[in-house]
């Protein structure tokens, strides 16, 4: 039965050091949760961009592969270019040479640059213009020369002259 | 749950504290569950809670969160009333500004509102959580005697009498009574009155018996020489020998206080205070006055035997006096209301 007037106070096992100490121990053990799981999220976000950066590499690898591909092909392409570049001076150098050592008596109908010759189809006054005038510096260039005369009208010559470098010694000569 | 498992990790201290007017009595029980694990008791020489005191207190209490503070309701204005619902009440008196507690749906302790304001005040260093009534006090005290003897039950404190009378664990009747306030005037006078005439004051209390038949013709009876009062009185005599054995020897075992002037003094301001509640008792028309031949008295002082002659030699009652350590039984309260 109850015999007092009024009721007890609550009462609570938190006293003020339980209290005291309980705030301690949870924000501590809330600070270490918070950083485990700050942990937990760098971790995570590292893992993902190591992937990240690896996928990367690979592309970055591939894309190497590639470029050093293109890198072979351009500079095969340069290799050429300056070959067509250089032939095409040379062969600039070598119609220049060629229309100055044609002299203004002498008219080319046609000429066949090849690979290893010239072969030169014109109209010349007389054999002796041509021999002395262009066969001579002709064959100062070339290593074998070939002339061929047609008689024209007026006592004109066409003529047809064939000349061709010797290959293996313009390569000894290139070395 | 969280706090009954802290509740259950901890031991339970009850502090129960009795002022007196020159002394302070502290009984201090820890408990765990059940068992009572440790006490102490300690009287203070003062009549107020001083640092002493509340050192003693702190240094039990520090141990556990789980204090408990008891006090004895000690104000001058309180009672008990033998009703419960709150239309009868207003026949005994206006609780408006009391507090009230319900007991078995038969009865009611009050006390003033303002009082128990006070006292918490008067406790404000420790904090109370228990405040029982003297009259609670008696009824848990003889809580075997209440539930089938009609008689009067008296606690004895220091400075206060309580008067109750229980009949088949209902409250008859109920006064709490100060020392300090009763004029010493009047108490002188009714030294002198029961000094000079005892057998008129014999006369008088047998003829208040009679009000139980007919209280308007209460004047009319006043008269010593009665037959029919003689004869009723005798009647009385011969059924209080046959009371049980067991309070006899109980009596009997009680220790006989020697008397000295201060305590003979007081010992008889507190028969003048029970023989004036009686007559209250049976003039009072609220109250059934049925006749009582019994007096229990819960000694809560160490009362001497000259009380217990007082009462037996002018009053004709069977007295029973039980010692009873107060602030112990404070304690046992409390303990009953934590339902340990």
């Amino acid at each position: 039965m109850k015999y007092s007037y009024i009721t007890p106070r609550d009462k609570s096992a938190l006293t003020q050091e339980v209290q005291l100490l309980l705030s301690f121990f949870t924000i501590t053990i809330l600070m270490l949760f918070l950083t485990y799981t700050f942990l937990l999220y760098k971790n995570y976000s590292f893992k993902h961009e190591k992937q990240e950066i690896l996928i990367k590499k690979e592309k970055l690898k591939k894309s190497f592969l590639v470029m050093e591909e293109e890198i072979v092909y351009i500079e095969k392409q340069k290799l050429l270019s300056e070959n067509i570049y250089t032939k095409n001076i040379v062969l600039k150098d070598s119609i220049s040479n060629l229309f100055d050592l044609i002299p203004s008596r002498i008219t080319l109908t046609q000429a066949k640059l090849l690979k290893n010759g010239l072969i030169l189809y014109g109209i010349t006054p007389n054999k002796d213009i041509y021999n002395f005038m262009l066969q001579a510096p002709l064959r100062s260039i070339f290593h074998k020369t070939y002339s061929s005369f047609y008689p024209a009208q007026k006592g004109w010559y066409r003529f047809v002259s064939t000349n061709y470098i010797n290959e293996e010694k313009e390569e000894k000569i290139d070395e | 749950m969280l706090s009954k498992l802290f509740e259950s990790l901890y031991n339970k201290v009850i502090v129960s504290i009795v002022l007196n007017r020159k002394s302070c009595s502290v009984y201090i029980e820890i408990c765990s569950k059940s068992t009572v694990v440790d006490s102490q008791t300690k009287t203070f020489e003062t009549a107020t809670i001083n640092q002493e005191i509340i050192e003693f207190v702190s240094s039990y209490t520090k141990e556990s969160p789980y204090s408990y503070y008891s006090v004895l309701d000690t104000s001058v204005d309180q009672g008990a009333i033998p009703a419960c619902k709150k239309s009868e009440l207003s026949y005994y008196k206006n609780l408006d500004s009391y507090e009230y507690k319900c007991f078995d749906e038969k009865w009611v302790c009050y006390t003033l509102k303002n009082d128990l304001y006070e006292m918490k005040q008067q406790y404000k260093d420790f904090g109370v959580d228990f405040i029982f009534s003297p009259i609670s006090i008696i009824y848990n005290f003889f809580e075997d005697k209440v539930k089938s003897h009609f008689a009067l039950y008296v606690l004895v404190q220091d400075n206060f009498v309580s008067l109750s009378v229980f009949e088949n664990s209902a409250l008859m009747f109920a006064q709490h009574l100060d020392m300090k306030t009763s004029s010493d005037e009047e108490l002188s006078a009714s030294v002198i009155e029961v000094n000079s005439d005892l057998e008129e004051s014999i006369g008088i209390d047998l003829d208040d018996v009679d009000v139980i038949e007919e209280m308007e013709d209460m004047e009319d009876l006043d008269d010593f020489g009665d037959i029919e009062d003689l004869d009723s009185l005798e009647e009385i005599d011969e059924f209080s020998e046959s009371q049980d054995i067991e309070e006899e020897f109980f009596e009997i075992d009680e220790p006989i206080v020697e008397s000295d002037d201060d305590s003979v003094n007081e010992d008889y301001q507190r028969f003048t205070l029970i023989q004036k509640s009686l007559g209250d008792y049976y003039n009072d028309k609220h109250y059934s006055s049925n006749f009582i031949e019994t007096i229990y008295i819960a000694d809560g002082v160490g009362v001497s035997s000259d009380l217990k002659k007082y009462l037996e030699e002018e009053m004709f009652l069977n007295v029973y006096i039980r010692r009873l350590d107060i602030p112990m039984e404070i304690c046992s309260l409390a303990k009953g209301e934590l339902g340990l």
